[in-house]
């Protein structure tokens, strides 16, 4: 699609790229994300690994929301690049298009030889300890969850907080007080480094 | 906002299921196979849901499935066989058989098939072998297609009484779409029907099968005159009337159709759902007006090698299209833009490569291949079978998540499913011949000995191989997702089974006198174990000698580890000589950024305890033990 930026419209296609290795929950973020494109009242195509591939490997999914019937997204082509950790964002950097976004589990950021090429295409990097604030919060298992709430504070992630929200409870209600404890804390640290002048409370204030 | 809509977010595999359930199917059976195996579980789903009477089952193998669901088609019930596509070749018998016989209720042969290949041994394509069979083919294009597929592909089933064919492959089978459903579809219940004795089909010799070979030809003729006409064909046309157009099935037309937007081209496209037999008048008015036609297809050429004019086509058999992988969007991108080029389209396609690829690709990013699980018993095994029989010996393998024993050396051969037992036997004959004396020890896993191992046991016993078979009883069909075997006491929609069937029982009836059944967890009884089994298989009286490795799969079972878990600590003493991490390989024994030392990765770790066998040098100790001071 274009360059668009905000909520996205019902007319119009997001191609979100995840990536992680197997067990860091790939799968549910998603399932998760494809969801809250059908509470949008998107049509959506998804691409999940299975298998072997799943056994400890890279696990990549491909997501879009809006668009064709084609389950995967081209190289060079993907809005969004969701990565739960820095060595698979890497791998995975070349599906985003000129002005695309990559979000990232990491501590320290992408290796500084790529930072020229993205500055060039005038690709954002957006980087957050996602596993850090889920061991603060008692568990590793929800460094998806965060990244989510990180990226949604960013409008080029153009998925509303509060759409990921409803569905978020939905899919996990065992798990409802830890995953939305999950995504404030994601969300809090992208407010701190997104330029977006809303303020937390006015958004996650209910039912947190 | 969901449910007011009504719309779901199923797995392609789901979606099949559905349809099976929708299309008023009443007999399901599979064996697990990636990336099939969600689809006998999609139908368990919706037969719960809709509370539908259907049979539903895992059957012991591909062959069994076929059979059981093909009895249930001659009864006149509506019935299907899943499977993935090498699956498939187990099947074939049947299949070939079933296609001359024909069919009373409706019958769907539904192979998953995996360019790339993804999860398989082969890349081969399901249609051709449905092609060679003279069984008709649906190659559906996304999941909703191929839920609206099914209801079309009984009806035909059931017109022509034929087997037919639904091909589905892994990007379809394991996408994720979001379909509408539009509550309990209506069930007037399982028809009354009964098998009825028909010997000149059922019991066909020779002589009518001959007269049934023509029938079939005649079928075949019909079929193709009915997918002429076919909604799953369809016939996109273009401004402009370019002189280029393309034909496409399954998923590739989608991703086609994308790369075209994308290139911001028009092209006529002619899709086709239906590859074999192909509906020629179709073909042939399409490609009239063109100078080039390029064939997009997957894995292999079915439809290309149906068209009888292909000086103007471009696609596998004239090698424009890669002969092997699948057609990702990258390769249908550069494929197109060949063929616009050689087209002579006024048409600047231009690759949208920067260089960052080179970067990423120079960068010694961790190769993440998939490794056994932390926790997983089969390294226990493996590990202990390479301390006691060496590099020296020769470890046939199988099919299912032990094949990563190859990552620790344990493995030496896989070929499909049971011929761990085979390429043992036949080593062991060989080596006979040439006086190779190696020791011959061979892994199988449970659900697979129980698929194809038992037939190639008695093989060996009868003809006096001698090896060791270790059977590696993790209690479940792990790889593809947990589903019970026959020695489960459920099935695999949950119920009772009637009778678990032991493998000890099994491998002694096929006249195998030593069977030792041991927890390989317990890495010093197993090793006796295992060094007495080679004994035996070397002793005058001895031969094939089996050995159950029996622990339950650590995913499926975990609350066995949480009874008793054994945290460990690597010792200050490590010096990072990677012993352990090359010949043990657990994902949560990490080696430091500098090579200095090995750490756990306490996130993954499950506390099994098992690595501490792994460093011969004693640094890996149980916590309990290294509190207490007695690490020396």
């Amino acid at each position: 699609m274009s360059d668009g930026q905000g909520p996205l419209g019902p007319r119009e296609e997001l191609k979100i790229v995840l990536a992680g290795i197997g067990g860091q929950g790939v799968v549910f973020a998603t399932r998760l994300l494809a969801r809250t494109g059908i509470g949008l009242g998107l049509p959506v195509m998804a691409s999940e690994t299975h298998g072997m591939s799943q056994r400890g490997g890279s696990v990549v999914a491909h997501l879009k929301l809006g668009g064709t019937l084609a389950p995967l997204i081209r190289r060079g082509t993907a809005d969004v690049l969701l990565a739960l950790d820095p060595d698979e964002a890497l791998r995975n950097l070349t599906y985003l298009r000129r002005n695309g976004a990559v979000f990232a589990n990491s501590g320290q950021g992408l290796r500084p030889e790529v930072e020229d090429p993205l500055a060039e295409h005038n690709i954002q990097v957006h980087v957050v300890s996602a596993s850090q604030i889920a061991t603060t919060l008692g568990a590793a298992a929800v460094a998806n969850v965060i990244l989510i709430g990180f990226a949604a504070a960013h409008a080029s992630f153009r998925l509303p907080l509060e759409a990921i929200r409803s569905i978020l409870i939905e899919v996990a209600p065992h798990a409802r007080d830890l995953n939305l404890r999950a995504l404030e804390a994601g969300y809090r640290e992208g407010l701190a480094s997104s330029a977006l002048v809303e303020t937390v409370e006015d958004i996650v204030k209910t039912d947190v | 906002m969901r449910a007011a809509l009504s719309v779901e977010l199923l797995l392609g595999n789901e979606a099949i299921g559905l349809g099976l359930v929708e299309a008023g199917c009443r007999v399901v059976t599979a064996y697990p196979g990636t990336p099939s195996s969600e689809i006998l579980a999609g139908v368990i789903k919706y037969k719960k849901e809709f509370d539908r009477r259907i049979h539903t089952e895992w059957s012991t193998n591909e062959k069994v499935a076929f059979e059981v669901a093909l009895a249930a088609s001659w009864t006149g019930l509506r019935a299907a066989v899943a499977m993935k596509q090498v699956g498939l070749n187990v099947a074939s018998d049947p299949l070939f058989s079933a296609a001359y016989t024909g069919v009373r209720g409706g019958f769907l042969v539904i192979p998953a098939d995996d360019p790339g290949p993804h999860s398989s041994q082969t890349e081969q394509d399901s249609r051709l072998t449905a092609l060679n069979a003279k069984v008709p083919v649906f190659d559906p294009s996304s999941p909703e297609e191929a839920r609206h597929m099914i209801r079309v592909a009984f009806a035909l089933s059931e017109r022509f009484s034929i087997p037919v064919m639904l091909r589905p492959t892994t990007r379809l089978c394991h996408a994720l779409q979001s379909l509408s459903l539009d509550g309990r579809p209506a069930d007037e219940g399982p028809p009354q029907t009964r098998f009825r004795k028909d010997p000149p089909h059922w019991t066909a010799t020779p002589k009518l099968r001959y007269k049934l070979h023509v029938e079939l030809s005649a079928k075949l003729g019909q079929v193709e005159a009915a997918f002429e006409a076919s909604s799953f064909n369809v016939e996109i046309k273009a401004a402009g009337a370019p002189r280029m157009g393309v034909i496409a099935s399954g998923v590739a037309f989608h991703t086609a159709q994308q790369v075209l937007q994308e290139m911001g081209i028009d092209l006529p496209m002619l899709k086709i759902g239906t590859p074999f037999p192909l509906p020629r008048e179709l073909v042939k008015r399409f490609v009239a007006d063109l100078d080039l036609i390029l064939v997009l297809e997957e894995p292999d050429a079915c439809i290309e090698l149906q068209l009888s004019d292909r000086t103007r086509v471009r696609g596998r058999l004239d090698g424009s299209v890669p002969p092997a992988g699948e057609l990702t969007p990258e390769v249908i991108y550069e494929l197109l833009a060949t063929a616009l080029v050689k087209a002579g389209l006024s048409v600047n396609p231009k690759p949208d490569k920067w260089g960052l690829q080179d970067l990423v690709d120079m960068m010694d990013l961790p190769a993440r291949r998939p490794r056994l699980c932390p926790g997983c018993s089969h390294r226990s095994a493996f590990f202990a079978l390479k301390r006691e029989f060496g590099p020296n010996a020769i470890y046939p393998g199988d099919i299912g998540c032990y094949t990563l024993g190859t990552n620790l050396r344990a493995v030496d051969t896989f070929v499909d499913m049971g011929a761990a037992v085979t390429m043992a036997d036949g080593l062991y004959k060989a080596g006979q011949v040439v006086g190779d004396k190696r020791p011959i020890i061979a892994t199988i896993g449970d659900s697979t000995f129980l698929h194809s191992g038992i037939v190639p046991l008695i093989n060996a016993v009868h003809t006096g191989s001698r090896f060791v078979l270790v059977v590696l009883d993790n209690h479940t069909t792990a790889m593809t997702g947990f589903q019970p075997t026959a020695e489960s006491p459920f099935l695999a929609d949950g119920s009772d089974a009637e009778r678990k069937i032991s493998i000890a029982d099994l491998v002694r009836a096929c006249g195998v006198t030593f069977v030792e059944s041991t927890d390989p967890y317990d890495q010093d009884a197993y090793r006796r174990v295992i060094r007495e089994a080679y004994r035996h298989s070397q002793s005058p009286h001895g031969g094939v000698s089996v050995v159950i490795a029996d622990r339950p799969c650590v995913l499926y079972e975990p609350a066995l580890l949480l009874e008793d878990p054994v945290p460990v600590v690597i010792t200050q003493e490590c010096d990072g000589c990677r012993y352990c991490i090359e010949a043990f390989e657990c994902p949560a024994l990490v080696l430091r950024a500098d090579l200095s030392r090995v750490d756990i990765d306490e996130k993954i770790c499950v506390d099994c305890g098992q690595c501490i066998d792994a460093c011969f040098k004693g640094f890996i100790l149980p916590k309990l033990m290294e509190r207490e001071g007695l690490a020396t």
